[in-house]
């Protein structure tokens, strides 16, 4: 088989799809959201299809400029412009929290610029999550308030109720999507993979993009046809991990797979970080307090600003764990969050004596070939 | 035995900052005529003053507790200890030193960190890579920015500091501030646990009722603004802002204060304005230049242009109850946090900065706003253009944007600020 041409593979390319037509064509709602923090479970209950916001294949942003500054994220912006051309139109509301401070003020940018009654005539609902910065006992009380008043705002909204037992339902489903998403992890980090670092990204595109229950199904056909397919010979190249910032076009990924290297693992949101979490879930009593633990607890991102610790244990863990070569850090430029994550993480990876590429970039990167020679003599470097 | 803080000094860039403020403070009495920038002389004379008692506390030995300007300097005065503000401290070397912060700035850079990430950081955190600077511990909200949450763990991590980070929530609701007040609680009793003091809740409440005093004075002040030839200068505006770290919390902020009231106060009878005829009337939304604090003086004299206020001067919180018992004053005290200029405008949707900005164009007969894009700050990144269209659209004012470094001259040289303002006012006289 070749995943190349899987259709469930080539959802990641676009930013609509068919399962998305198929979910409006039975009067059933999508909230877009950018964030890993918020609750995707809670929407999936409330009868709701949590889409993850995008801008895979958009190459300018001259829209977005105009209302964003230079020295903001061109993902986020990527973001805006895509929006602002309509290709998000199709969304009946978003959820926006303060991940960074790039897409929290998306909120008011998508309230008064992009679905404002001049641009759209359907009612788009509009909802904020605010999320602690630190891991804390107060922290995960505050969050979990949080995440019980969106439940009531939810169901207001949709006149809807969202029940303890659509909840565990809804969470037993994105347990197991997790699970599917952690096999097929290890069919990429294994000694002679099955997947490249190319298709475990498009997979993780094409997941947060359609409803679960076909996800679900999607993975599970693709973990059996992968069975059937023959181990990749990758001993001649050199296997690296990728950390950091969003990566949402796969054009970047490729760059490295064809530099000679062949991505193993990441540490981004888009990939393990989304999924890697085994925490004990016994969510049956109390759902919605277990969810919280689970968002707020699992390997964080850099907006916590007390966790860089647990990051570098699990990045150290990820190395030995996939057998890696060689560390590509890497940002988007303007995001301060990664960069000094990398920062701290290329002085303390010293220690493992493991090579360190760190590089900048931005979301579309229109010249390759300067990146392209940067990763070629990094991976020339690693012996 | 000689005990390592008495070998050595731990504060070398308050050292420098205090050779560099006596050396300012000087040229401007021998130099400047009697009337000449009150502002600069009273509050060059009143920083020069506590720094000078900073670095005496520092020899005898009490903790060096680094804050970020988002943790009001007077909430710990509930310690004996020698404040450093982080985003101040670079910020006022910028201002003051041949060379600004700059050294520093690249120090740091050079070990790593984002060129793009917020400078105000970047110094104390070269200083620190260098052990200038040497913390006992360190306190900080978590806000205003990506920058605090990103630069922040340099300290804790790399530098071994204890980094106590009192959360503060996005978004201004009721259960923020009990959130918040226990917050700011939780974080001076780990502090007092990292220095081995208690908090002294009675000297903290002194400190508040300085504060308190400041206030009703500040908002004087403010009033006199709306007066036509606006009768404070534009060097007033930078001299607050580090007034409302350094001086804060302690006595010498309410004299700098009533001085400056005494001659706004004057100027307004006499219908005076600093720099001779106020041509133009300008409010500055964002932050002013700091690395070129002679960019006030040159706006007052050379193009009439008055800055009416920056960020650092129309946002003042109310006084904080300090007659009533601990969880109201730390409930005022949360308060105050969240309005903390810049936090104020980072801990909700941006509806509310630019509605006020339209109340204070109106109010103030603003001419036209200047919008000091700082490359650190991309929590305001998406706000100008919606700014402007506001501006535009409800009081019919124009707003020049300027993408710079405010604590860097080496991004955009003062020369072509100037330039771009030069144009902007031809444009509107």
């Amino acid at each position: 088989m070749n995943l190349k041409d899987d259709p469930f593979l080539n959802i990641s390319n676009s930013i609509t799809n068919p399962y998305i037509e198929d979910w409006q064509a039975l009067n059933k709602k999508i909230i877009g959201y950018y964030c890993t923090y918020i609750p995707e479970e809670l929407l999936h209950a409330a009868g709701i299809l949590p889409y993850r916001i995008r801008a895979t294949g958009n190459k300018d942003t001259e829209l977005a400029d105009t209302y964003m500054v230079r020295f903001t994220c061109s993902f986020v912006r990527a973001t805006l412009d895509l929006a602002l051309k309509g290709a998000y139109n199709f969304m009946d509301g978003f959820l926006i929290c303060n991940s960074c401070d790039h897409s929290r003020r998306m909120f008011e940018l998508f309230d008064l610029k992009v679905f404002n009654k001049e641009n759209i005539d359907k009612k788009i609902d509009r909802f904020y999550l605010s999320i602690p910065h630190i891991i804390t006992e107060e922290g995960f009380n505050w969050y979990l308030k949080e995440i019980e008043e969106l439940r009531e705002e939810l169901e207001s909204a949709y006149n809807c109720e969202i029940s303890g037992e659509k909840l565990n339902h809804s969470i037993d489903i994105y347990i197991q999507n997790r699970d599917l998403l952690r096999d097929l992890h290890k069919l990429q980090i294994q000694e002679f993979p099955k997947i490249t670092g190319t298709e475990a990204l498009q997979i993780s595109m094409a997941n947060a993009s359609v409803p679960k229950e076909i996800a679900n199904k999607e993975l599970k056909r693709i973990l059996k046809d992968l069975k059937k397919k023959e181990e990749m010979d990758v001993s001649s190249k050199k296997r690296v991990i990728v950390v950091g910032s969003v990566v949402d076009n796969i054009d970047f990924i490729q760059l490295i797979e064809n530099s000679g290297a062949f991505v193993a693992s990441d540490f981004i949101c888009f990939g393990t970080r989304n999924f890697h979490d085994s925490m004990d879930f016994d969510h049956g009593a109390n759902p919605l307090k277990s969810l919280t633990k689970r968002l707020y607890y699992r390997i964080s991102c850099p907006r916590m600003m007390d966790d860089h610790e647990n990051r570098l244990n699990f990045l150290k863990a990820e190395i030995k764990h996939a057998n890696i070569d060689g560390v590509i850090l890497q940002r988007i430029n303007n995001c301060d969050l990664h960069g000094c994550d990398n920062m701290l993480f290329t002085h303390e990876l010293k220690e493992l004596e493991i090579p360190v590429l760190n590089i900048d970039r931005e979301s579309y990167q229109a010249n390759n070939t300067r990146l392209q020679t940067r990763i070629e003599a990094f991976i020339e470097m690693i012996k | 035995m000689t005990r390592a803080h008495e070998m050595k000094n731990r504060i070398i860039p308050y050292q420098m900052l205090y050779e560099a403020i006596s050396g300012t403070h000087s040229l401007v009495e021998n130099i400047l005529p009697d009337h000449g920038i009150p502002s600069l002389r009273m509050g060059l004379k009143h920083i020069k003053s506590v720094i000078n008692d900073f670095i005496l506390k520092e020899k005898e030995g009490l903790p060096v507790i680094g804050h970020h300007f988002a943790f009001p300097t007077e909430f710990l005065y509930a310690f004996d200890c020698v404040p450093v503000c982080v985003e101040a401290t670079s910020y006022l070397l910028s201002a003051l030193l041949p060379d600004g912060s700059e050294p520093y700035y690249d120090l740091i850079t050079n070990w790593g960190h984002p060129f793009h990430t917020c400078s105000s950081q970047k110094g104390t955190m070269g200083m620190t890579l260098d052990d200038l600077f040497q913390f006992d511990a360190i306190i900080t909200p978590t806000a205003p920015c990506d920058n605090t949450y990103a630069s922040y763990p340099f300290f804790r991590y790399h530098k071994k500091i204890p980094v106590i980070t009192p959360d503060l929530p996005f978004l201004k609701e009721d259960k923020s501030y009990p959130y918040l007040g226990e917050q700011i609680k939780l974080g001076l009793e780990e502090l007092g646990r990292v220095i081995g003091q208690e908090p002294d809740y009675d000297k903290l409440r002194k400190a508040i009722e300085i504060e308190n005093q400041v206030f009703s004075i500040q908002m004087e002040i403010f009033e006199l603004k709306k007066a036509l030839p606006c009768p404070v200068e534009n060097m007033f505006n930078a001299m607050a802002a580090a007034a409302s770290i350094y001086l804060s919390g302690r006595p010498e902020k309410i004299t700098f204060y009533e001085e400056m009231l005494s001659v706004a106060k004057q100027r307004y009878t006499l219908k005076e304005h600093h720099g001779g005829e106020e041509k133009i009337r300008s409010i500055w939304p964002y932050m002013i230049i700091f690395f070129d604090l002679a960019l006030c003086e040159w706006l007052d004299r050379e193009l009439g242009m008055s800055i009416l206020f920056d960020i650092f001067n129309y946002n003042f919180a109310e006084p904080i109850d300090t007659t009533s018992d601990l969880e109201t004053m730390l409930y005022g005290m949360a308060i105050k946090t969240m309005e903390a200029p810049m936090v104020k405008q980072s801990a909700e949707f941006y509806y509310s900065f630019i509605d006020e900005c339209v109340q204070l164009a109106k109010e103030f007969s603003a001419d036209c706003y200047v919008f000091t894009s700082h490359i650190g700050c991309k929590q305001f990144g998406s706000v100008p253009q919606i700014l402007r269209e506001a501006l535009r659209d409800e009081v019919g004012i124009p707003m020049l944007l300027i993408d710079l470094d405010v604590g860097d001259k080496r991004m955009t040289s003062g020369k072509i600020i100037k330039d771009k303002i030069k144009l902007f006012a031809q444009t509107l006289l």
